[in-house]
């Protein structure tokens, strides 16, 4: 089976910082990290890739610098990587990121299955993934929980929260995998050294069939107006009476107080 | 970046969420029952950091002196017994590497990425002074037989294989390397430290050990030399575990006087509690830079000998010194056996006496700039 793996890497801070005058992520002086959620779905990969054998191949849009992160794929077991790096690709949004992906995708060619975190620790919207797989036309199932190979299907478990789901998926197929799929290794010290003898090749935007109208920033309909953390509330809380009589006394009281409830109800 | 800086940082990457994940939390637990709960020391097999430094030929990830100092200083961050095991592997396979016979690196190296080697010298009737040992090689046909006992070996009862300091004759000295596996080997009693209690330090006993003329490291009369080389290789890493020490005791004296408060300020506001926290900090730094030059100069093939003593010298009586002032800090619970501070000023006092006392290395540091100006 021929996966692909979608990473991206994230300031390495929680204290994530926006630069005022963009309104994106200021990413100066912090140090990069693999997105926590793609080192679920590399995992998930070579899993499959253990049981069905085939090939993992990790996949990045980025400045140069993100080539670390490749580089610790490969050492995590990915067989080959592609950094697709230019200028060009500056300033994108979800869209436009997705659009170079899934053309990336498309030029590796004869892909089956298409891996991704279910979001990215920064941005945290998770809107990656199902854009690549509209644009790939082939099936997606998001927060992919459990994944086993049968019978050229894959068998998945989606955790939506309150609700499990259990599918059969036919290739090719894109998923994003939650955090709870797994628990990925660390990185092995020797085969960091091992992994410079597997190849990562860079793609710029000349190598991909791209419209230049959709690629950067001017493929990126999304406008950051402003952006700011939600104020903390700290909310009171109040024990009602022990007695059951008084204590739905006073709670009815206290809605009418608040106009939930209307005076005369 | 090249290769070596991007596969530095990747291993770093590594070791802190590591260091975060799987050492830090059990720092007080390893501390507590002197051993490595959370099967720790599966896991730092199974990851090979006992590779680390491991030249690439004999199957080890090859890293610098640099680069493995700087992932001693970040496991020490979590906790320093675990980084002063790896330490005492690390300048044990750097003499190996140095001054072992072909045959002897063929045989031992590669079996270093799962066996801890330890180096040891002391013995109850010398330490400081290695002429004072009693241990003992005689040669006997084509072989060697080794007598003796050894005592507050690091590693000591964990370690597989040995490099033990012998005299060949009544004032020449030599090592040699032993296996756990050669008949007349035996482990002896373990030490009942004060610090460092995660790390086990033993006794071992020599009888009639007989070894090929192979186990021989370097030549017949070289003791000193290779005991001074492991001793200045063993000063940059402990540099390092004494760094990580002070990195762990400023996070806990940054939160703790952030959050407590005096009145209603916070502590971190009076200048008495900024006076000992500006202290460790440049305390921490110092010994960092120190360290991070001996290194670089190892790296470079320059001496390092005076630099890596004084990282070791003034890095553990600073340890033990910031220590003080974090323990003095958290107050009543800084002096809680029931809080990390307390077990930081033991783990970084051993230091203190370890790989040379700082007496010693105050001669050394001296005698080094005096030569330099002669
Ligand atoms: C945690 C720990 C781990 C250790 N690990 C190892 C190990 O792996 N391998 C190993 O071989 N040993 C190890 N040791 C032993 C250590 O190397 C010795 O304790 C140290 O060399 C001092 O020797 P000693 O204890 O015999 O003290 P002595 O040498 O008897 O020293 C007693 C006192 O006299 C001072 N003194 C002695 N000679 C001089 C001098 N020439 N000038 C000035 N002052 C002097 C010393 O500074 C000290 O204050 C370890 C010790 C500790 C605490």
């Amino acid at each position: 089976m021929k996966i692909v793996v979608c990473i991206k890497q994230v300031p390495e801070t929680t204290n994530v910082k926006i630069d005022e005058k963009t309104k994106n992520i200021d990413r100066r002086g912090l140090g990069g990290v693999i997105n926590s959620y793609d080192l679920h779905a590399l995992k998930a990969a070579l899993d499959i890739k253990n049981q069905v054998g085939g090939e993992v191949i990790t996949l990045t849009m980025g400045p140069d610098d993100f080539a670390v992160s490749l580089q610790e794929t490969l050492a995590l077991g990915a067989d080959k990587s592609v950094l697709l790096s230019d200028r060009a690709f500056a300033g994108a949004d979800t869209l436009a990121t997705g659009y170079v992906l899934g053309k990336a995708i498309e030029k590796i060619g004869n892909v089956d299955l298409v891996l991704l975190g279910q979001q990215s620790v920064d941005a945290d919207t998770g809107q990656v993934g199902p854009i690549i797989a509209e644009l790939l036309q082939v099936s997606q199932v998001t927060y992919a929980d459990k994944m086993i190979a049968k019978n050229e299907n894959l068998l998945i478990k989606r955790n939506l929260g309150t609700v499990e789901q259990e599918i059969t998926a036919k290739l090719p197929l894109l998923a994003t995998i939650t955090e709870t799929i797994n628990e990925p290794e660390y990185t092995n010290v020797v085969e960091i050294a091992k992994s410079f003898d597997k190849t990562i090749t860079t793609w710029h935007a000349k190598d991909l069939d791209l419209e230049d109208s959709r690629v950067g920033q001017a493929g990126s309909p999304t406008i950051v107006c402003s952006i700011s953390s939600p104020e903390k509330v700290v909310k009171q809380g109040h024990k009602l009476a022990d007695d059951p009589v008084a204590a739905a006394k006073e709670l009815v009281a206290a809605l009418k107080k608040q106009n939930v409830l209307a005076e005369d109800e | 970046m090249d290769q070596k800086q991007i596969s530095k940082e990747i291993l770093l990457r590594m070791v802190k969420s590591f260091t975060t994940n799987e050492v830090a939390p059990f720092d007080m637990e390893i501390d507590h029952t002197r051993s490595y709960v959370n099967d720790l020391f599966n896991k730092i097999k199974k990851y090979d950091f006992l590779s680390t430094m491991l030249p690439k030929e004999y199957g080890g990830a090859g890293f610098d002196g640099e680069t493995t100092a700087a992932m001693i200083n970040e496991i020490a961050r979590g906790n320093a017994s675990l980084a002063v095991t790896l330490e005492g592997h690390f300048k044990s396979i750097d003499q190996i590497v140095k001054y072992g016979n072909q045959a002897l690196k063929d045989e031992y190296l590669p079996q270093s990425k799962s066996r801890i080697i330890a180096f040891s010298m002391t013995e109850p009737s010398g330490g400081s002074n290695p002429l004072g040992i009693a241990s003992h090689a005689e040669k006997k046909g084509d072989k060697w037989i080794i007598n003796g006992d050894k005592i507050m070996i690091t590693n000591g009862g964990l370690a597989e294989i040995y490099c033990v300091l012998v005299k060949t004759a009544p004032k020449e000295l030599s090592f040699f390397v032993v296996d756990k596996d050669m008949p007349g080997f035996e482990y002896g009693k373990q030490e009942n430290f004060l610090g460092l209690t995660g790390v086990p330090v033993g006794e071992i006993v020599m009888n009639n050990i007989e070894v090929d003329e192979n186990h021989l490291l370097g030549k017949i009369g070289m003791g000193k030399e290779i005991g001074d080389s492991a001793h200045n290789d063993a000063r940059v890493l402990m540099g390092a575990v004494l760094t990580g020490i002070m990195e762990h005791e400023l996070n806990i004296v940054t939160d703790y006087a952030t959050h407590r408060k005096a009145i209603d300020t916070p502590i971190i506001q009076m200048q008495g509690i900024q006076r000992k926290i500006a202290d460790i900090a440049v305390a921490k730094e110092t010994t960092k830079l120190l360290y991070q030059k001996a290194a670089w100069l190892k790296d470079h093939r320059q001496d390092y000998e005076q630099e890596a003593a004084m990282a070791k010298a003034y890095g553990s009586r600073s340890a033990v010194k910031s220590g003080d002032n974090a323990l003095q800090i958290l107050g009543g619970y800084g002096y809680s056996l029931d809080y990390p501070v307390e077990h930081l000023i033991r783990d970084a006092r051993a230091m203190e006496i370890a790989e040379g006392t700082v007496e010693k290395m105050r001669t050394e540091i001296a005698l080094i700039e005096a030569k330099n100006r002669a």
